[in-house]
């Protein structure tokens, strides 16, 4: 799998420097930095593991299509209403049953070594994209506060500001968001925590500033704009799982071979394009993530 | 200007969001998931066609305004566009979501309670679209009344339809299901005033 350099590598890594310079300045005046949230870009290298030979989805439709409903159900709400998610001085709680529960920012976050990989995206309604994030394995991250052995699962929890957003105004779902992994998914070295996305910081439609991405799983799993991560001993019950406990469970692993209740999951719709393609076994992530599941009736643990 | 061409121009702008469609294809613009696009937006007029039908009986008896063309040929036109969007709804999910397999289709029905509630709806539309014309209405006397009756459960099967294929925004659907309440209300209501 070879990884050519691409314009916006470059581009960036130049911009990265200005942007530094002119940040150093800004602190020299007496401005905070936090005045400048966009400013802080990413510093990123290709992982060369994880750029598989796919056809990037067009980078119009993974920023306009997208599903959050905290900003709203219509798929063209999030990028309309992405300016009222606040994402200055973001933290992320760590937090359960570990030896070192932390607080940390977004620089802290951003000191973890960024990396980018091409992964496949499949959302539970039938489309899918191939999309460039950037980010690092939640592996360094939940090692940070040295896990318990007793933890076996992670519940993770978006943000929470009915206040702003526009989509929490109504109780479409039990806010907040909620979603988890069982401990050795969420240790697994596909499984990011995504910073970036196209060579740039997240968009706010894409879960800014910092989300969950487990590309085996169908999209709902992957939470946005996390602010808690809890190690816990029980399986947390998802926002999903609360609202559709028929139709969406705990695992939520593509599988073509079980139907959703009231769509078929054997094909899925590339964006941008009419017609659909064959869905791969866990998104075609198989090799690396089948003997997780290993015994275990995937129809029964949907 | 003749009544004859004010029922050309009354046609033509229930065919406008059909237009709209087509230039959006033609140019690309139908976004990053187009063939949802088209599903939707044809399903969406189906419902907005029915209510718009369903609504004309009311506004008479409420408003009494006076119509650009008669009344009954409004809602004939509405009842036929509603027709005329549902075909293009089922032909873009047979087009798109099925690939014109029709063995997946025929399983789809059977396995999925909404597509099947959509397709009684659709089906259900065919005999009234077929007896639209005057020559039927004459033929049938009073049995045409009884027979067009049937646009009530066809519009509530589309709307309801629609709740069970949203995932949990049901803000939507919810509200066309009570537009079609109001709707049957307000029958009921001058049904009862008709009768003092």
């Amino acid at each position: 799998m070879k990884y050519s350099l691409k314009d916006f590598d470059v581009t960036d890594e130049k911009l990265f420097l200005n942007r530094r310079q002119f940040i150093r300045a800004g602190v020299a005046a007496g401005l905070s930095l936090s005045a400048f949230p966009t400013l802080a870009a990413l510093n990123f290298s290709a992982n060369p593991n994880y750029q598989p030979n796919l056809k990037l989805t067009d980078s119009e439709h993974a920023l306009n299509y997208n599903n959050f409903y905290e900003l709203g159900t219509d798929k063209s709400d999030p990028p309309r209403y992405a300016h009222l998610l606040k994402t200055d001085n973001w933290k992320v709680r760590v937090e359960g049953l570990c030896a070192k529960p932390q607080i940390f920012d977004m620089d802290d976050l951003l000191k973890i070594e960024q990396e980018e990989r091409v992964y496949r995206f499949r959302c539970v309604e039938g489309w899918s994209m191939v999309v460039p994030w950037i980010g690092f394995p939640l592996s360094k991250l939940l090692n940070k506060v040295q896990p318990d052995s007793s933890a076996k699962y992670v519940e993770f929890i978006s943000i929470l500001d009915r206040e702003n957003l526009p989509g929490q105004k109504f109780n479409v779902l039990n806010w907040p968001y909620r979603e988890g992994l069982r401990m050795d998914e969420a240790m697994h070295p596909l499984t990011l925590m995504a910073t970036g996305l196209y060579g740039k910081e997240l968009e706010n439609q894409n879960g800014a500033p910092i989300r969950l991405v487990v590309p085996w799983k169908y999209g709902f799993k992957s939470a946005k704009s996390i602010v808690t991560i809890r190690l816990t001993d029980k399986m947390p019950t998802s926002s999903w799982m609360e609202s559709a406990p028929s139709e969406y469970g705990f695992y939520s692993n593509v599988n073509p071979n079980v139907p959703h209740p009231r769509w078929s999951q054997a094909k899925e719709r590339p964006l941008g394009s009419f017609f659909k393609k064959k869905t791969l076994i866990f998104n075609g992530y198989a090799d690396d993530v089948a003997g997780l599941y290993k015994g275990m009736d995937l129809k029964q643990y949907y | 200007m003749s009544v004859s061409i004010r029922i050309v121009i009354f046609s033509f702008i229930c065919a406008l969001p059909a237009g709209y469609l087509v230039q959006s294809l033609l140019t690309g613009n139908l976004g990053a998931n187009p063939a949802e696009t088209l599903i939707h937006f044809t399903g969406d007029w189906t419902i907005y066609f029915l209510l718009l039908t369903l609504s004309i009986s009311p506004i008479q008896a409420l408003l009494k305004p006076k119509w650009p063309i008669p009344m009954h040929l409004i809602r004939r036109i509405f009842g036929l566009s509603a027709m005329a969007y549902a075909i293009l709804h089922l032909s873009s999910y047979f087009t798109f979501d099925m690939v014109f397999d029709i063995q997946a289709t025929i399983e789809d029905i059977y396995e999925r309670p909404f597509i099947l509630l959509g397709f009684v709806a659709f089906i259900l539309l065919i005999p009234l679209t077929i007896t639209s014309t005057q020559g039927w209405q004459r033929r049938l006397k009073k049995r045409w009344q009884q027979l067009h009756k049937l646009v009530y459960p066809i519009t509530l099967f589309g709307i309801i339809h629609y709740i069970m294929l949203v995932k949990a925004d049901l803000l939507l659907p919810l509200l066309y299901l009570s537009i079609f309440g109001l709707l049957m209300l307000a029958r009921e209501a001058i049904k009862l005033k008709h009768r003092r």
